[in-house]
């Protein structure tokens, strides 16, 4: 029975096919939007989600404003925050400036950063050649170096910069070992690794350049700790013991957290928009079936004659409007998939196909079509038959 | 009397039309008998298409007894009068009424949907149907393609296809010419030789006369014979 309704629904929508295509416009705008509500919020999601775990979320940058005389920013006051603040694991200083480098005929100018040996596990940085510094090479202040990939690059573009000598200016010339060179990694937060030079903290401070003003510290929250909790946490810290002009917290959860808060107004307004169009498209449903009841009265006569319960004649216009308002959901979900996909191409996003998605909006096409088309069955399924039969 | 298969007592239908009854049965009592073949003749207005809706079970008394084959429909809703409508009763109607969008064997095999055959079944039963209407050709055009006389054998073998105790035909040659009509009244005779009870609804007097047993309907009320050749 079910089956012979399904056909008969395909063979009346068939039949008018401009009218069908018209009616079902609301539902295909109201899937769609909640298609690529769905599909978008995603692909967003894992977007920011992707740039920041780069980062990594479970980390706070304090940046210190240099030039402010009032506070003093040095690896000793670092401690403080082991000391004042629960959840954090590690605290990584680094200082950094601008240097000149040569190899042989090569030169560049390049950031350099003074960092403790535990830096690159904090900023998950890997190896693309070579060996880190230890903390001992820290402590005795051994001048040796870590390239960024863009750097070794261009200073060895023939490769095998590990175990050779650079010479890098500040006031004078000195030559660094090439421990390691990195792997290449994204930006996060502005800070490239790729065009950076690093050496160890205390070389830093002791041989390259006498200075005990840090350029930032590089927090690692502990497991089980929430990253903008702590972030909150050192910022009232630092401002019970400077001035709040002197720093920076920069911490990728926030940014985080805003754009989740960006992407649910964007939601919302989708959703607003979706909720009307499906109400818009499932008043065009039953203005449709009513129309089609009316049309087909004497047709629901001879059904009647021949034995159809109301029952069946209510069954066989649910099932008519459920198929109409399921084909607008597919269409729906086409037309949400290619919203999204070329948002996302232009955002430069990958695309999350969102199954969720899917399964919402046949919900929802399925709902609307029951919902929609209730009125329409019951009427047809009370018609009279002796006057549906004489029905011009 | 046991092969009865058609039975109203003091049958009485009235509508109400504004403030003014309208008596269009007004006690009716009769009996028609299984394997007969009865013309129900009057002219319009007389209350013969109030008589066959109560017979097909698409309407019900205001008052009085009806049973078909054996069943009291007096009390019955909505739902059980179409699962009798299915079971008992096929109709024949005037204008034959098909569904368009449906060929002859997809006609033929709408009231066995409502009666839970399989597909198998319905098929098998539906060609056999409209090859014994003579329609062995023709099952699978519509019928816009169809002749008057064709779309009326299709509508037989839809009305015999649940094979029921009563074939209801209502003006069935109304619509077509004397020739296919004349081709359409042998159709009725031989399935009532072979043993269908048929019941004629027809405003025609020649048609009625062809017809084993005649009926005659005037104001509501069965008239006799002689009364009625006045009109």
């Amino acid at each position: 029975m079910f089956f012979e309704n399904f056909k008969l629904a395909l063979k009346s929508m068939w039949t008018n096919k401009m009218r069908t295509f018209l009616s079902l416009l609301g539902i295909v705008i109201g899937v769609g939007s909640v298609v690529a509500i769905l599909n978008l919020g995603q692909s967003a999601n894992d977007s920011i989600m992707e740039s920041m775990e780069v980062g990594g979320l479970d980390m706070v940058n304090v940046i210190p404003s240099g030039w402010s005389r009032e506070a003093t920013f040095d690896e000793e006051f670092s401690q403080n925050f082991l000391v004042n603040i629960m959840g954090i694991k590690d605290v990584v200083a680094t200082v950094s400036s601008t240097a000149n480098v040569r190899y042989g005929q090569e030169r560049l100018s390049t950031s350099i950063s003074g960092v403790t040996s535990d830096f690159f596990e904090v900023n998950k940085l890997s190896l693309l050649d070579g060996e880190f510094f230890t903390a001992t090479d820290n402590i005795n202040r051994r001048q040796v170096v870590i390239l960024g990939s863009d750097v070794a690059e261009e200073l060895f573009p023939a490769g095998g910069a590990v175990g050779k000598y650079i010479s890098i200016f500040r006031t004078q010339s000195k030559r660094y070992l090439v421990l390691g060179v990195l792997e290449e990694k994204d930006a996060t937060l502005g800070a490239s690794y790729n065009n950076g030079i690093f050496i160890p903290f205390n070389t830093y401070i002791q041989r390259f350049r006498k200075t005990s003003q840090v350029s930032s510290y590089t927090i690692q929250v502990e497991d089980g700790f929430d990253a903008t909790k702590v972030a909150d946490d050192i910022d009232e810290y630092l401002s019970s013991i400077t001035d709040s002009d002197t720093y920076t917290i920069f911490s990728p959860a926030q940014l985080v957290d805003m754009a989740n808060q960006i992407m649910t107004t964007f939601s919302s307004f989708l959703a607003a928009i979706a909720a009307i169009s499906l109400l818009v498209g499932g008043i065009g449903i039953m203005n449709i079936m009513l129309v089609s009841v009316v049309e087909r009265t004497r047709e629901i006569g001879i059904r009647k004659a021949l034995g159809a319960t109301p029952k069946v004649i209510r069954g066989q216009f649910l099932v008519e409007s459920i198929t109409l308002t399921i084909t607008g959901g597919l269409i729906g979900i086409l037309f949400g998939w290619l919203i999204s996909y070329l948002i996302v191409q232009y955002a430069g996003w990958a695309l999350h196909f969102s199954w969720l998605a899917v399964i919402l909006a046949m919900a929802f096409s399925t709902f609307v079509g029951v919902f929609f088309g209730w009125y329409p069955a019951m009427k047809a399924s009370k018609l009279d038959p002796i006057q549906a039969l004489s029905y011009e | 009397m046991s092969d009865a298969v058609i039975k109203l007592i003091n049958v009485r239908r009235f509508y109400l039309v504004g403030d003014f009854v309208v008596k269009a049965l007004d006690g009716v009592t009769l009996t028609i008998n299984k394997g007969s073949f009865t013309a129900i003749m009057g002219p319009s207005g007389s209350g013969k298409s109030t008589i066959m809706n109560l017979i097909g079970c698409l309407d019900t008394a205001t008052s009085g007894y009806i049973e078909i084959d054996g069943e009291l429909t007096n009390d019955l809703n909505e739902s059980e009068l179409a699962f009798i409508r299915n079971q008992k009763i096929g109709f024949v109607f005037q204008q034959f009424n098909l569904l368009g969008r449906l060929n002859a064997l997809e006609n033929v095999m709408t009231p066995m949907v409502y009666a839970n055959y399989s597909s198998r079944e319905r098929r098998d039963r539906a060609e056999e149907m409209l090859i014994k209407v003579g329609l062995k050709d023709r099952m699978k055009h519509l019928p816009n393609e169809l002749s008057g006389g064709q779309k009326q054998r299709v509508a037989i073998a839809r009305a015999l296809v649940n094979n029921p105790a009563i074939l209801l035909a209502d003006e069935p040659t109304g619509a077509l010419d004397s020739k296919t009509g004349d081709q359409i009244m042998t159709l009725f005779e031989s399935l009532n030789d072979e043993g269908k009870t048929i019941v004629f609804v027809t405003h025609d007097r020649a048609l009625g006369m062809r017809c084993k047993e005649q009926v005659y309907i005037h104001d509501g009320r069965i008239a006799d014979q002689d009364v009625f050749r006045k009109f």
